[in-house]
């Protein structure tokens, strides 16, 4: 598997290929803590929280949420203790860039923590990692061990007033508590269901207090932000994506792994066919999903040759989005019904069952998946689905009802004949 | 919430509402129709049922007005072809795993969801897939549980939780796998059965009325429930003469308690129609020999010559007479003109110990409602158990303090449970709670009260600081384990505790349902108590009339007394302790088959509604008393109704002056009696008597430190709720039966009782 | 109503909750006090204690069940509502392996089901089953995370992946 960057140096994976790779001594040699010696001796948090403003910096998590904004919406004279919740709960379908992140890199997750706890404030902070990845945990332990004896973590970081803690945290396998209000459920030792926005984390998160929840791979792209400036991150992408983005690349595709791209990468079809080394086994591109399973599927006539611009605008452009950058390529073997089936079954797996649509509509898409794949489809089928789709879309509790929407409303509109395939034996139309 | 006022445009039509008012209650009481599910009032947000969804210019996506707080110049639409659609959608999916078994479904014709379907369902079925299947099975010996109906508004999990503080039952699984339940499937709490009345669906039943009627079959009589204090209003559901079940559910009565119930009122009711209950009068012609059936004349006859025969001989004063504080008001009122106006004699009171005389005698400010509770800013309790003696005040405390934000002094020598919602808990010893009133009225005896209640002073201090940083409100609760001087001395507080926006409310907690109703007929006015009256028996004391019984308390040790009595009669539901001794023991009919009055620990004077004819040939106790008072040749002239004793009581009682049945039509808003208030009266005497009191108070003695377990006062058995059979598996200690898909009342047996009343209960 | 009626959820048994709960070595507790220390509120530490509880017994069984209300101060029921949220956590015995086959989108199409296939016919069960000798379970799960590297399983908490059949064989026969 393939771990690097293309098109531009490589920044949050530079160290990954260096052997030790994750202890504090190679970290430090190769540039390591100095964001944190420069912010602790020379930046107020307003400072840092306005180079990463510059920075253009979004949230890779999915989202996609301005990271600085984000974090000025923090009330500062807010008398309650405030978090910083690293969220490393990595589950779409399709996203394992923040796992090498962690596995190769955990200092600089751990610093680019403890310059966000600085900025905001904050004196105790979580990582809250998959439980699936309990190997992580482990490897974070050690580097935050490391770091406290170093006197980079705890009291008095590098002999400055600010004191910080960082602690993991184990999730227990459960895809919606990488959302981010239930996550902090979760990290209460509640059900890992979704609280209610307003309020937002950032007023009343974390046991009710001022609370920001950032992606790995947010976090670790502090630290340069802070190194570089803002400004020169912003100019590595686009002027609304700053900087570089993980690509984390699965499916048919000779070269699979986690590339680095310059945000505003051109294009998806040289991305393909060039830096993953074209379709394995010489066959065709028939779709690929490209921001992890919860983003609408794309065609390959849409990609080929149509110069998809990797950003977010490029994506949304090309008729998907960025989401967590999971790069699902899908040769022409594929049964575009079949893969929408898996995803279903997926969120009807990951609903966390509060609200109705989600709950009710997955469990209901699924029965009509299998009926169909069982040779039962019946005429009006994918119009029921695409109804039961519009039900669910908007109007569930939280974003992941949408998520289970999306995939199949893309897949019905752009790959009918792969539906019609399973119904026609019963004279059904596709719409 | 202000009295300023915002616009709201719903619909194109223009309204102004109070800032800060909830959408979907504006839009409802606007009326425009909104479904929902999960909203429930006053219980947390949940907005995951999304039924409720409108549209609200400027936002992005469909909004759940049950989370929307109404902004000035908000433009609202609840119906258009859009929000139509997300609704209905939300019903089909809410139906689409339901089984649609209404026929055979307990709750069918009251169901929540069965009625919005009619309104919101579609009338294509689109969902042809294989249901999820769970079966039905018992959750406990009260609550059978159907979980395919759920439709997960976790209704039940808040009420458990918010209401009752027991979290006993929660959601467990995920996604379409979530199912209310409990670890085990076994249901471990008080059994209060809220979780049954909130629930929309056919989810939650109640076990005791499992496949017994169809609702529509039912008469709904709405009444006041007959167990403890608080007065709850419930609807009594009757078929033939027979008392089928109790319910709350707001689609038949609105009372002070809302769909609030306990155990007791909900499930307590089965001894109205119980096989044993007294079916005719019965003379014991001699001592010794048996009860032998009669007629009620021949039973009056002799009951009139015996009494007449004992007052002719040995005074007015030898007869006694003695009321239970469970009797209608108007019972009370006439069994205490029967004493005072006929026989005359000075000795007369109710089987209650514990006398609220001292309490109203000095009663310096109103009694709290159980709404006042709810919105106060502090409350302090005094002893007592509320969460088991009063169920409904410890949900009111309980919900003040979560949802409310109140604060809660407890001082208790017990942790009671309700000290988990205390910002503070004042853990005195045992037998000093005297000392908290001395405390209350100034520090000048701090030293010796926290020596005898074993505590900080600057606990005091702490306590007394509350009381004075208080806005709104203040509460001060006490139970039964008040000395006279003491009730008296709480009684005075609101003279030295208000303050400008700072009111001062009382509220005793006395354990039956008319305690207060018995002291207000003034049944409290007479020379002797129950224990003394009862060791008197024999000697001063030479005939006995007992309405009620003797309470074990009292009663045990003392028997004997009961056998030298010339003569004792009683009148009773069932034979107890009492009637064992009774020469003539005469059938009064339940609650349920009288019309009358209680008067709970708000003041709150309620109906008691006739919703059967009396069981046998039993008779409402106040009948019985005037036909005795007819036949010793004094016509009451009460005309055999019991809206004329009632006007009587409100020509001479009074607190009630000038009520009558019809003011007290409506239960959603109940009429508090007007008890006169004392007036600040020197209390120098009382509180040196108290100080001393509490000076001979024993020195820090052993503290107990278990809190007491759910249902150890709830689920002990007596001469009523010993007649249902569930409430005997409850006092065992709710035994797990091996198979939760059968009734528990099949399989386990405490004993050969249990089931044979299991099978009378019909169960 | 003309749809048949499916079971999805086995009706859970009576347990009976054991007095008195499970004990742990001093080590294991001394485990645990360092999770407790993590946060300001104790429930915080419940899921890092599942854990612990489920690597020392097996499974959330009663009396570990009992164990994590009792140092919680929790009830039951609140251990019991968490328990059963998250897909981890083990609520009926499980074998000595657990073998978690991924079997989502990128792991089914780079050949999930032929290792699925071939390791349920060496252990001669199906996902969802445990061996006889209580050895192996075998469970299809959801994304793991590991799409690059597909197909792939993990074994208790360990990542196995760009699996083939004969990955497998070599992996599972060196099973102690
Ligand atoms: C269903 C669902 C699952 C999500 N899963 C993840 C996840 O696994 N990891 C993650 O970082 N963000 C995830 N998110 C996004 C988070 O809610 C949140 O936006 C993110 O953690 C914010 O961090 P960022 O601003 O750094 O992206 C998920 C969102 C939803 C709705
Ligand atoms: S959309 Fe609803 S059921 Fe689905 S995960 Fe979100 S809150 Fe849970
Ligand atoms: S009532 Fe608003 S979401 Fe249920």
């Amino acid at each position: 598997m393939f771990i690097g960057a293309i098109g531009c140096e490589p920044l949050q994976l530079r160290r990954v290929h260096l052997e030790n790779s994750k202890t504090l001594d190679v970290y430090r040699r190769n540039g390591g803590y100095e964001a944190l010696q420069k912010v602790l001796t020379s930046m107020s948090p307003d400072d840092v929280i306005n180079e990463v403003k510059k920075s253009a910096l979004r949230g890779r998590g999915g989202a996609g949420f301005p990271t600085g904004m984000k974090w000025s919406f923090v009330p500062k004279d807010s008398p309650k203790p405030k978090y910083v919740v690293c969220n490393a709960d990595e589950s779409e379908p399709g996203t394992f860039k923040d796992r090498y992140l962690m596995e190769r890199d955990p200092h600089l997750l751990i610093e680019g923590m403890l310059i966000a706890a600085y900025a905001l404030g904050a004196k105790t902070n979580y990582i809250y990692t998959r439980g699936e990845y309990h190997y992580l945990i482990d490897i974070m332990d050690v580097a935050l061990d490391e770091a406290r004896t170093a006197g980079l973590l705890g009291q008095n970081i590098l002999k400055s007033q600010f004191s910080s803690e960082i602690y993991t945290h184990t999730g227990a396998g459960a895809y919606i508590c990488g959302e981010e209000t239930a996550l902090l459920s979760s990290l209460e030792g509640m059900r890992g269901h979704p609280r209610m926005k307003p309020p937002f984390p950032a007023v009343s998160g974390l046991y009710a207090c001022p609370t920001v929840v950032n992606n790995v791979e947010t976090l670790t792209a502090v630290p340069d932000i802070i190194r570089m400036g803002g400004e020169a991150y912003q100019k590595l992408g686009t002027e609304k994506s700053g900087g570089t983005k993980l690509w984390s690349v699965s499916g048919h595709v000779n070269r699979p792994g986690v590339y680095e791209l310059p945000m505003g990468y051109d294009d998806m079809e040289k991305f393909i066919m060039e830096d993953c080394q074209g379709i394995s086994n010489g066959k065709k591109l028939k779709a690929v999903i490209p921001g992890g399973s919860s983003v609408y599927i794309m065609r390959a006539d849409d990609i080929i040759g149509k110069d998809v611009r990797m950003d977010y605008e490029g994506l949304v452009a090309g008729g998907s989005s960025v989401g967590s950058g999971g790069f699902i390529v899908m040769d022409e073997t594929v049964d575009i019904f079949e893969s929408t089936r898996n995803l279903t079954e997926f969120y009807k797996h990951e609903s966390c069952g509060w609200c109705t649509p989600c709950r009710e509509g997955t469990d209901w898409l699924v029965k009509v998946f299998r009926r169909i794949a069982a040779g039962k489809g019946l005429p009006g089928d994918a119009k029921l689905m695409l109804d039961l789709c519009d039900n669910i879309e908007g109007k569930s509790f939280c974003p992941l009802g949408d998520a289970a929407a999306w995939p199949i409303q893309s897949a019905i509109k752009r790959f009918p004949e792969d539906f019609r395939k399973h119904l026609v034996q019963t004279g059904s139309e596709v719409t | 919430m202000s009295t300023e006022s915002i616009k709201v445009t719903i619909n194109n039509k223009n309204f102004q509402v109070p800032k800060g008012a909830r959408l979907i209650d504006v839009c409802r009481e606007k009326g425009f129709d909104i479904p929902s599910f999960c909203y429930y009032a006053d219980l947390a947000l949940q907005a995951s049922c999304r039924m409720c969804l409108v549209r609200i210019e400027k936002m992005p996506k469909l909004q759940t007005s049950c989370t929307i707080i109404c902004t000035d110049g908000m433009v609202v639409t609840t119906q258009s072809e859009e929000v139509e659609k997300a609704q209905r959608g939300m019903m089909e999916f809410l139906l689409a795993n339901h089984p649609l078994d209404c026929p055979v479904c307990d709750r069918g014709g009251e169901c929540e969801l069965q009625e919005m379907a009619y309104d919101w369902g579609n009338l294509e079925e689109r969902f042809i897939e294989q249901k999820n299947y769970r079966p039905e099975k018992f959750l406990s010996p009260m609550v059978a549980n159907d979980p395919q109906r759920c439709i997960l508004c976790k209704r039940c999990t808040r009420v458990c939780d918010e209401w009752m503080g027991e979290d006993a039952i929660e959601a467990g699984g995920r996604g379409a796998n979530t199912v209310i339940g409990t670890y085990g499937g076994w249901l471990d709490c008080s059994q209060c059965g809220n979780c049954i009345e909130v629930c929309p669906t056919g989810t939650l039943l109640d076990a005791t009325y499992r496949h017994q009627a169809r609702p529509w079959e039912l008469a709904q009589t709405i009444s006041t429930c007959s167990f403890c204090s608080d007065g709850c209003q419930m609807s009594l559901g009757t078929r033939s003469g027979d008392l089928v079940r109790i319910v709350a559910r707001d689609r038949y009565v609105n009372g002070l308690n809302g769909e609030f119930l306990c155990i007791k009122g909900r499930f307590g009711h089965p001894f109205v129609n119980h096989q044993d209950r007294i079916r005719t009068p019965l003379i014991r012609y001699k001592k010794g020999g048996k009860l032998i059936p009669a007629t009620w004349d021949e039973a009056i006859r002799h009951v009139a010559q015996k009494l007449d025969a004992v007052a002719e001989a040995n005074g007015n004063n030898s007869l006694a007479i003695v009321g239970s504080p469970r009797l209608t008001n108007e019972a009370l009122y006439t069994l205490y003109k029967f004493a005072t106006e006929l026989v005359g004699t000075e000795n007369y009171t109710t089987t209650d110990a514990f006398s609220l005389k001292p309490f109203f005698d000095n009663l310096g400010g109103p009694l709290a409602t159980h709404h006042d509770i709810r919105h106060a800013g502090t409350l302090l309790l005094l002893g007592g158990e509320p969460e088991e003696l009063q169920p409904l005040t410890g949900k009111q405390i309980r919900q003040a303090v979560r949802n409310g934000g109140a604060k809660l002094i407890v001082i208790n020598e017990v942790p009671i449970r309700l000290t988990e919602q205390a910002s503070q808990f004042i853990h005195i010893s045992p037998g000093t709670l005297d000392a908290a009133a001395l405390a209350l009225r100034s520090s000048a005896n701090d030293q010796s009260v926290s020596r005898k209640m074993d505590v900080e002073g600057k606990d005091l201090e702490t306590l007394r600081q509350t009381i004075r940083d208080t806005k709104g409100d203040l509460v001060i609760m006490f139970g039964g384990e008040l000395g006279a001087e003491a009730q008296a001395a709480i009684a005075q507080l609101p003279y030295s505790l208000g303050a400008e926006g700072r009111r001062v409310l009382l509220h005793p907690l006395p354990i039956y349902n008319n305690s207060v109703g018995a002291h207000d007929m003034g049944m409290m006015n007479g020379q002797m108590n129950a224990e003394q009256i009862l060791d008197a028996a024999g000697d001063a004391v030479r005939a006995l009339y007992v309405v009620g019984s003797f309470r074990g308390a009292e009663l045990r040790g003392r028997e004997e007394s009961l056998s030298r009595l010339d003569f004792l009669v009683v009148q009773e539901l069932f034979e107890t302790a009492t009637t064992a001794f009774a020469d003539v023991v005469l059938p009064a009919a339940s609650f349920a088959e009288v019309d009358g009055t209680f008067t709970n620990n708000d003041g709150l004077v309620q109906r008691v509604r006739q919703s059967i004819p009396p069981v046998h040939s039993a008779k409402p106790d106040w009948i019985i008393t005037a036909q005795l008072a007819h036949e010793l040749g004094v016509d009451f002239g009460f005309e055999m109704s019991s809206s004329a004793v009632f006007r009587q009581i409100g020509e001479r009682i009074p607190a009630y002056n000038g009520l009558r049945y019809p003011a007290l039509k409506d239960e959603s808003s109940p009429v508090q009696v007007n008890h006169a208030l004392a007036g600040e009266t020197d209390l120098t005497t009382v509180e040196r008597r108290l100080a001393e009191i509490v000076d001979a108070l024993p020195d820090a003695g052993q503290k107990h430190t278990e809190t007491p377990k759910v249902g150890h006062e709830l689920f002990k058995i007596g001469t009523l709720t010993g007649k249902v059979a569930q409430f005997h598996l409850l006092a065992e200690g709710n035994p797990r039966p091996a198979d939760v898909n059968i009734s528990p009342l099949y399989q386990i047996t405490i004993d050969d009782r249990l089931r044979v009343d299991a099978a009378a209960s019909g169960d | 109503m003309s749809s048949q009626l499916t079971q999805i959820q086995p009706l859970s048994q009576p347990v009976d909750i054991p007095e008195p709960p499970a004990t742990f070595s001093s080590k294991v507790e001394a485990e645990i006090d360092w999770h407790f220390a993590k946060y300001p509120v104790a429930r915080s530490a419940i899921l890092p204690l599942m854990f612990i509880v489920q690597r020392e017994r097996g499974y959330l069984d009663p009396p570990g069940v009992a164990y994590l209300a009792k140092r919680l101060a929790l009830r039951i029921t609140d251990i019991w509502e968490v328990a059963t949220f998250y897909s981890m956590l083990q609520t009926e015995p499980v074998g000595k392996y657990h073998i978690q086959i991924c079997k989502t989108l990128s792991c089914k199409i780079m050949g999930e089901p032929r290792i699925t296939e071939h390791v349920c016919r060496k252990l001669g069960i199906k996902p969802g089953e445990t061996t006889a000798d209580g050895r192996f379970t075998v469970s299809l799960v959801e994304c793991l995370g590991s799409c690059g590297t597909a197909p792939m399983f993990q074994i208790g908490f360990d990542y196995h992946e760009s699996l083939t059949p004969k990955k497998v064989d070599q992996l599972l026969d060196s099973l102690p």
